[in-house]
């Protein structure tokens, strides 16, 4: 079961992440960062995760923090 | 047997616990991120001088583990000139690179900048092109798109009054004394990685002494260009790209010097 580390003190709501992902497994949290905006999380019911880290690539803000593949 | 394999993790070459502090979707972190990671690669971070220069770029310091210096506005070039030759001098043998912003590179520091060129001085230039000066707030810069509307060009910038922007990396291709002129951008995966690919070809050209290599970052400013994240990637791709083709000008191991 592959995940990503999502560390939401730094996130600061761009969405980049979510707009990449090939499985549309990070969503709009219900908590708010920083701006004001609500942070992301990541929801992987099935375990569809490819461990593709295209959502770390393009997060300008370091927030997701590890990708690990299992 | 399950086992785990560490996809990504950040950079060692960036400090513990480091929160960016650039707005929102700004593609300078994922640029600081990438030369992190070709400095982690290459094995470069004790051995590595950075010169970070005045605009947004200057923030280098804070996040990047490596010697870095803060030059006077546009002077990067002109320090790390000095910085190389010093440790020549003195037998040991520096990394030696610049980040700067497109303001200071191609409009305050062109003297500089150019000259280091033509000199040929073997170091390595990075110039984050947002077209315009995003830390004071956004006003018209050299590298302003035709028509881009900015607070000191409300009306979209025009051929009468402002001119032309300046394409730095070909200009910079055209010197003699190059070895690497390219221009990448960050909107996509794809082009993510084609930049990291470009960096490190970059660094490994200073690192064989073939001479003066750039590489001019086209990077997003969704605050001053008052677009979201996803938006302002959508206008590098669909807009400034016809301006600033993503392209190697110049490659020295390829089209040597006549």
């Amino acid at each position: 079961m592959s995940y990503i580390t999502i560390d939401k003190t730094k996130c600061k709501s761009c969405y980049l992440c979510a707009d990449v992902c090939p499985k549309a497994l990070i969503k709009k949290d219900g908590d708010t960062g920083k701006t004001g905006q609500a942070t992301v999380r990541f929801e992987d019911k099935n375990n569809e995760c490819l461990a593709c880290a295209q959502c770390a690539m393009v997060c300008p803000d370091l927030a997701i923090v590890s990708v690990i593949k299992e | 047997m399950q086992t785990s394999e560490i996809k990504y993790t950040v950079p060692k070459s960036i400090k513990k616990d480091t929160v960016f502090t650039f707005c929102p979707g700004c593609d300078h972190g994922v640029a600081l991120r990438l030369v992190a990671e070709v400095l982690d690669e290459l094995n470069l971070r004790e051995k590595s001088v950075a010169i970070a220069s005045s605009g947004c770029s200057v923030l280098l310091y804070d996040f990047l583990d490596v010697d870095c210096i803060e030059s006077p506005h546009g002077r990067a070039c002109a320090v790390a000139t000095g910085v190389k030759r010093a440790h020549k001098a003195n037998g040991s043998d520096k990394f030696v690179f610049t980040y700067q912003g497109d303001g200071d590179f191609a409009s305050i520091g062109l003297g500089e900048s150019l000259h280091s060129a033509l000199r040929g001085e073997n170091i390595t230039a990075i110039c984050i092109n947002n077209t315009n000066y995003g830390m004071t707030g956004g006003q018209m810069g050299p590298t302003s798109a035709m028509g881009q509307i900015t607070t000191t060009s409300p009306t979209g910038r025009n051929k009468e009054y402002h001119g032309f922007p300046i394409k730095t990396a070909e200009h910079i291709a055209l010197c003699d004394g190059v070895s690497y002129s390219a221009r990448v951008a960050l909107y996509d995966i794809k082009n993510i990685i084609n930049a990291k690919k470009t960096i490190k070809k970059a660094f490994e050209y200073q690192l064989e002494g073939l001479g003066f290599s750039f590489i001019e970052i086209l990077s997003s400013c969704p605050t001053n260009w008052k677009l979201s994240p996803s938006e302002a990637h959508k206008k590098i791709e669909n807009e400034l790209t016809k301006t600033y083709p993503i392209k190697v000008f110049k490659d020295i191991k390829e089209t040597p010097n006549v």
